[in-house]
């Protein structure tokens, strides 16, 4: 009962350690695990370079009907590896944001409207009642692994990643990927969702980072001197 | 333009943890557990045990929350973890945390090396525990754990107050036996309250737990360069392949 991945460095894991994970899994508690009832498949791309892009399966829980917060792996497997998480609001929730936070958040309608994004395995008829939803939000997304230039570990900083917002900037590969292994055709779904609408005040302007790239930085800030913090227990090991 | 130090105080805060927005309607439940049913869910359902233990913000050490991890472990050497602020069916998604070997922790460059933080004092000293899990059963674990680097990325920074997730990623270090690493009293027994453990008595249970011939001096950062890092969002020209947006 020992398993590996592909692609990250490791050794297979011992059976007795994957003994151990069935019993912790089958006694604790997984609470918001458990909230996680759907499987959206879409596609990101780097927000400071649209010529990399990434296949995205995000995992999703509502905390209410206007928001989800979602896990986002690289591939539908068992084995698929955590590369970010993204958080989608509503309409009215977005529209409270501070101006500069608005640049960190992606429109959803074209996503939607074009087909690129679904729930794989569910019907267009039950997909398109939550898609109507989805057409309306926005979200936030990062990534914190870059699969794509084949880092095997998750190395550097978090990536603002951004959505798709019109044709002609995906690449056709991609499409055509999960086209064949999910038997789906993106072009008959557009049709199916011509009735669907975005925002209802339109995609704000400052959304998509205002038309603009969003690039990451680190910087060392000074640690607070040690007499700000509470003493507190001192947990010696020995 | 966003940082992960700094706080946008236009978004009132009220002290209810839960994020704005309305109830769950019935045709979302009816959504929702459609789509269940149909999918698999698969990486999901990988996920193999809970921990609970305590982070602190790099940019201010004096911050310290209480964390919930979910993790899954892709190979004897990797693990990755969706991480919660409690363990409720409302737990807000606030971080993600890769564990790695020392083994896979050495061959990183440095650079790489000082954003992630060391493990042993965390599990030895009783602060990691995996709730309602007897010791005997977690003990093998943690005895692999205890040699691990992390690194944690926060993205929500629910101590401040934020109902929505605001600004960049934070990275988070891990408790250690010096000062700024110390965890608060107050929020340890809280803990303790909540699951009636004593971190005492685990730290007594885990005191022959084997321990790293060496910590790497690159991790934990702050211990040896009193610096913590905060990330930056910058305003760039973005590199297109069609006309955006």
């Amino acid at each position: 009962m020992s398993s590996t991945h592909p692609e990250v460095p490791g050794e297979p894991t011992k059976t007795g350690t994957a003994f151990l994970e069935t019993a912790t899994a089958t006694i604790q508690s997984f609470a918001p695990i458990n909230q996680i009832h759907q499987h959206l498949c879409a596609f990101h791309f780097y927000s400071y370079d649209m010529t990399r892009q990434v296949e995205a399966h995000h995992y999703c829980a509502h905390q209410n009907e206007e928001m989800r917060q979602c896990l986002i792996y690289d591939s539908p497997d068992a084995d698929a590896r955590l590369i970010g998480l993204e958080y989608v609001i509503s309409e009215p929730l977005f529209l409270t944001l501070p101006d500069d936070e608005k640049r960190l958040w992606h429109s959803h309608e074209y996503e939607v409207k074009s087909g690129l994004l679904f729930m794989p395995g569910v019907p267009g008829s039950i997909e398109r009642q939550d898609m109507e939803k989805l057409a309306k939000t926005y979200g936030k997304v990062f990534h914190f692994w870059q699969v794509d230039r084949r880092d095997n570990l998750p190395l550097g900083i978090p990536q603002v990643m951004m959505a798709f917002t019109r044709d002609g900037q995906i690449y056709e590969d991609l499409v055509k990927g999960v086209e064949n292994r999910y038997g789906i055709s993106v072009a008959k779904e557009r049709e199916n969702r011509a009735y669907i609408s975005g925002p209802t005040h339109g995609i704000h302007p400052l959304a998509n980072g205002g038309a603009k790239g969003l690039k990451t930085e680190l910087r060392e800030v000074d640690c607070k001197p040690t007499d700000s913090v509470p003493q507190g227990l001192c947990l010696s090991i020995n | 333009m966003a940082s992960s130090e700094k706080s946008s105080s236009a978004l009132a805060t009220d002290g209810d943890p839960r994020p704005p927005g309305q109830p769950m309607t019935v045709e979302q439940h009816v959504l929702d557990k459609g789509a269940q049913i149909l999918q698999s869910l698969k990486p999901v359902k990988k996920m193999s045990q809970h921990a609970c233990t305590f982070a602190s913000y790099s940019h201010d050490m004096t911050r310290q929350i209480e964390t919930h991890h979910y993790i899954t472990r892709l190979n004897q050497d990797f693990l990755q973890c969706a991480v919660y602020d409690t363990d409720h069916v409302h737990g807000r998604l606030i971080g993600i945390e890769y564990i790695i070997s020392d083994r896979i922790f050495e061959d990183l460059p440095p650079d790489e090396q000082k954003l992630w933080h060391s493990h042993a004092y965390e599990i030895k000293s009783g602060l990691w525990v995996n709730p309602r899990v007897p010791g005997i059963i977690e003990k093998p674990e943690l005895e692999n754990l205890v040699k691990t680097y992390g690194k944690f990325w926060c993205t929500w920074q629910v101590d401040r107050g934020d109902k929505l997730p605001l600004g960049a990623p934070s990275l988070m270090m891990s408790p250690q036996p010096v000062n700024l690493g110390q965890v608060s009293p107050e929020l340890l027994h809280a803990r303790d309250r909540k699951y009636n453990i004593s971190t005492e008595a685990l730290r007594a249970s885990r005191v022959e737990f084997p321990e790293p011939e060496w910590i790497n001096p690159q991790a934990d950062y702050w211990k040896q360069h009193g610096k913590g890092f905060a990330i930056d969002i910058k305003l760039t020209d973005m590199i297109l392949r069609a006309p955006f947006p």
